[in-house]
């Protein structure tokens, strides 16, 4: 018997599809000891999850699976599909992404905890039930005994995956599997969850592999690394040694393309990993990541193996600071002289937003937006962030006219465009243009790109000459990066990415001189992220855009905001210039918030401050303060009675909150 | 269960006003369709006077509004007037009859196909791209794309031709009910097994494949759940609801709409009657029969709708809250 619980020894899994067969998991070996946490970090498409369900046995029937996966030094490869049913949810359970759909929407939340014990420890049904109920309080989930009888859609998705652990827990598994557990989650719900998974580990000694594609998210569950990249591990080892001397090129690049605290736009620009993870066929050779690298040279076609860097530290490659070809990295961008133009005047605004509501339904009613009162000045990026819900996104529709305002005013220039889009004039729809979070659903998927962007240009802009207008869309696809082959493209033969620049170019094509933007990287990767931001600072440099930048994740609107606006229920917490909310943030929602983020750097640990509970109900009229609920640092019953008063720190920082700075 | 009471009640109003816009509609098809009652009741060689004098006698030459509201108020209290082909006959006393050899029909095709087609829809979605699965496939969309005209020739050739089980034509002797004749209810039932089988059967193969690939059966199958189990515990109930919809929405066809087959076998229902109506310009039976199909098909969709939501958690416990 060896101390390793699970043993992966050069394990290929590869599929055969139409195109032929490729290779999703090559040559993987791993070791997990007991008590141990690794996490495996990678972009989407580097076979992670293919790993995952690789050791579950849980497979498509065209995967071909070679090697050995020794669980307790059993081969899982080759047992029987019985045994299996024996192993899973009992000795190694999973919890997945989606905690949503993870839970069978007809099925009450009890009986799919039940069956667990039902089924692995041959428990009664009331003593199953008993299991239960421990389990849902081991999640520190309040009231487990009302949550049984509820049916999966009628908790939050935060309580919905707290739920799923607690059913992976049931059986005290010696092995957990978490593949992207808290991706769908907001951060304060992601820190509490985070928080009892730690804690967790504790008490009941178990392995865990933790999936993710956020090294700060892993740096709170694990304490060894392992990144890849195209369904080969290409470096492993102690957390802090990987982020401080991580020696693969792509481990270098993709801590680099994230976004975290103190980076900001002006003084750096992120990095970004060209091209994407292409599927690879068997015989394909050489370093994976060879083709998206910026220091190969002609060794890495063939040149490979795993090589120790330093104990317990292995990687395929170490060529991150190769010298033979001049570092990338290194050279900080110098700060970018932002011009200055000479109508700017900064004095006026250029949106003005008053006392907006927004109250969906007739009969049931969800206060959205609850009166808030900003203001966004010319050339410049106000980011709005706060939790699902919150109402940021209901404000940027607002805007940009999808719906009209229930009561409020929103003043652009000169005109009052508190209308819907279909009342607005032309002018104000060409000025006023939104992006998407999800690029493959906002672009027609039978209109070629020419068209896509052309048909904007043709009715808002009135350039009717086809030919005049292939020119300006070459040259505004130019702009973002792609080039004139795009043009006869469509949709799905584009890659998130360039999905993602397409919406962007269709929104700049018409010069617009504010754009809305929904979230517009949520969805992508963090070096495509990384790459879209750059595009999106770059181009509001160069035409003086202003951007109205929705996000939840703080990291983003740190990098790229000038003007930063925290939402909570529909209204505003605080408001401030980016350094003033991050640096120096009044409102306890903010600092809650700033706390939650997970820190990408694992020598800073930062005390979180959990939020418990939700959101207040949406169909309620709140009265006094709507953090009150949650709030860490209430001071008492006027919280609740009363709604609290502005506090104006300087000229553009306020916060609404009862407790004096 | 307040909700659903709610729900009910809602979908009895509507149920009502598209009663009574459709009553008003067969009304004005039946009076633009050609040839004149008079005309018809006396026969070609009727004099004008004697048309004109019954159209007068029996109000044919009142405004429309007026006629309308004479027939309807006539249908609410359950008088749907008299034939006008078989004359001084009430329709009453002739439809009622059809009507509930038309249910007996239908029930027995029901019992056959539902449980038939669901079980193999099931079988052929969990062996999915199997030979099982190719098979029942097969044969659907064999059975879907015959119409009921042709494998009703082909059953009667088969079962009432060659082997002699059952009867040719389904007819009733004089004096005799159904029930001394049960033997003819099963060619024409399984013709509309064979229409029915193909679609509802594919209907079940696709959401229980979806189903199946859901994340919560991957979720329940790692959690070590016996594959059995997880088919019947988790999957089935979930991957029934597209197919109760479609089951519902054939209804009212199955109960009031098997003209082709009823015609076909010359079984006695309301089918044939209506077919029979038609030919012989029958126009208060036609009525009849069509405002009585469209209050099955309104009421079958109905229930479909409640028995949907209570099946389905989200809308028994959220109704229509986005």
């Amino acid at each position: 018997m060896n101390d390793n619980i699970l043993e992966i020894e050069n394990l290929h899994v590869r599929f055969s599809t139409f195109d032929g067969l490729f290779s999703a998991v090559n040559n993987v070996s791993l070791n997990l000891g007991y008590n141990e946490s690794i996490g495996i970090i990678g972009e989407s498409g580097c076979g992670k999850s293919t790993l995952a369900f690789t050791v579950m046995r849980y497979l498509a029937t065209n995967a071909q699976v070679e090697g050995a996966i020794r669980f307790k030094g059993i081969n899982l490869l080759e047992n029987s599909e019985k045994e299996m049913e024996s192993v899973r949810g009992n000795r190694i359970a999973m919890v997945f992404q989606n905690p949503y759909s993870s839970l069978n929407p007809s099925l009450t939340i009890g009986f799919q905890l039940d069956e667990v014990g039902m089924h692995h420890q041959k428990l009664s049904k009331s003593q199953a039930r008993k299991a239960t109920i421990e389990a849902l309080e081991m999640m520190n989930l309040g009231d487990p005994k009302g949550i049984v009888r509820r049916y999966p859609h009628q908790v939050s998705g935060g309580i919905q995956q707290r739920i799923c652990i607690a059913m992976a827990l049931l059986c005290k598994p010696d092995l957990m599997i978490l593949d992207e557990p808290t991706t769908a989650l907001d951060v304060t719900t992601e820190a509490v969850i985070l928080d009892s998974i730690a804690e967790l580990r504790d008490t009941l000694k178990m392995s865990m592999i933790y999936i993710s594609h956020d090294i700060g998210v892993i740096n709170k569950v694990s304490e060894n690394i392992v990144v890849m990249y195209s369904g080969e591990i290409v470096e492993s080892g102690p957390k802090k040694q990987i982020f401080e001397n991580p020696v693969h090129p792509y481990t270098r690049a993709l801590i680099n393309c994230m976004p975290r605290g103190g980076v900001v736009k002006e003084k750096t620009k992120l990095n970004t990993i060209a091209g994407y993870v292409k599927r690879r066929g068997v015989d394909e050779g050489g370093c994976p990541f060879a083709d998206r690298c910026d220091k190969k040279n002609d060794t890495c076609i063939s040149k490979y193996g795993t090589k120790k860097i330093g104990e317990h530290h292995y990687a395929a490659c170490d060529r991150a600071y190769a010298e033979d070809i001049p570092d990338k990295l290194k050279v900080r961008i110098t700060p970018i002289a932002r011009k200055k133009d000479p109508d700017f005047d900064s004095e006026r605004d250029l949106l003005k937003v008053e006392d907006l509501h927004k109250i969906y339904g007739n009969k049931r009613k969800v206060y959205a937006v609850n009166g808030i009162e900003f203001s966004v000045k010319p050339h410049s990026i106000l980011g709005i962030v706060g939790e699902s819900g919150c109402g940021k996104s209901t404000t940027g529709h607002m805007i940009s006219g999808l719906f009209p305002p229930s009561k409020g005013r929103i003043i652009f220039g000169d005109t009052d465009i508190s209308i819907g889009w279909n009342k607005r004039d032309k002018e104000t729809l060409k000025n006023i243009q939104l992006i998407f979070q999800n690029p493959g659903r906002s672009l027609n998927p039978s209109h070629t790109v020419e068209k896509i962007i052309g048909r904007t240009m043709q009715k808002l802009a009135n350039i009717n000459n086809a030919k005049e207008r292939r020119e300006k869309i070459i040259d505004i696809l130019r702009k973002v990066d792609l080039g004139k082959e795009y043009l006869e493209k469509k949709p799905r033969q584009l890659s998130g990415g360039e999905q993602q620049r397409v919406a962007i170019a269709r929104s700049l094509s018409i010069s617009p001189s504010l754009i809305v933007c929904d979230e517009p990287t949520s969805a992508l990767d963090v070096s495509v992220q990384a790459s879209v931001l750059n595009l999106l600072n770059d181009l509001q440099v160069d035409t003086h855009v202003a951007y109205l930048f929705i996000s939840h994740d703080l990291n983003v609107i740190n990098y790229l905001s000038d003007y930063i606006m925290v939402m909570y229920a529909g209204k505003i917490a605080e408001y401030g210039k980016r350094d003033e909310v991050m640096e120096n943030s009044h409102h306890p929602y903010t600092e809650a918030l700033l706390s939650a983020v997970p820190e990408v750097d694992p020598t800073k640990q930062k005390d979180i401050i959990e939020l418990e509970g939700m959101l207040p109900d949406p169909a309620k009229k709140i009265k006094g303060c709507p953090f009150a609920g949650r709030c860490h640092k209430q001071v008492g019953e006027i919280c609740v009675k009363e709604y609290p008063p502005m506090v104006q720190l300087t000229e553009d920082h306020y916060y609404f909150c009862h407790i004096k700075p | 269960m307040k909700r659903l009471m709610e729900m009910f009640l809602r979908r009895l109003g509507s149920l009502l006003a598209t009663l009574v816009v459709m009553s008003f509609v067969i009304f004005l098809l039946v009076e633009i369709m050609p040839g004149d009652v008079a005309q018809m009741i006396l026969g070609q060689s009727a004099t004008e006077e004697a048309v004109a004098a019954l159209r007068e006698a029996r109000g044919l030459n009142d405004p429309l509004l007026e006629r309308y509201g004479r027939w309807i108020s006539g249908v609410v209290v359950g008088d749907l007037g008299d034939s006008i082909y078989m004359q001084g006959v009430s329709i009453n006393s002739i439809l009622w009859r059809k009507v509930g050899h038309s249910i007996i029909l239908a029930m027995t095709a029901f019992i056959i196909f539902v449980p038939l087609s669901i079980f193999f829809g099931v079988l052929a979605g969990v062996k999915e791209k199997k030979p099982t699965d190719s098979i029942i496939s097969f044969f659907g969309l064999a059975t879907m794309a015959l119409p009921e005209f042709v494998s009703g020739v082909i059953l009667i050739t088969v079962f009432a031709v060659q082997l002699k089980w059952f009867p040719i034509v389904s007819v009733i002797p004089i004096g005799e009910s159904i029930w001394q004749n049960l033997n003819i209810v099963v060619l024409p039932a399984l013709s509309i097994t064979l229409v029915m089988f193909g679609y509802i059967s594919r209907m079940q193969r696709s959401s229980m494949i979806s189903v199946m690939n859901s994340d919560y059966i991957r979720a329940a199958t790692l959690k070590g759940m016996p594959r059995r189990y997880v088919i019947f515990r988790h999957a089935l109930k979930n991957a029934m609801l597209p197919t109760i919809t479609i089951i519902g929405m054939n209804m009212g066809w199955l109960f009031g709409g098997l003209v082709v087959v009823e015609t076909l076998f010359g079984f006695p229902g309301m089918g044939s009657l209506l077919m029979t109506a038609i030919k012989t310009r029958d126009v208060p039976l036609i009525e009849a029969c069509v405002l009585l199909i469209t209050v099955i098909y309104s009421v079958s969709t109905m229930i479909t709708d409640i028995m949907y939501s209570y099946l389905n958690p989200r809308i028994r416990y959220q109704g229509g809250q986005k």
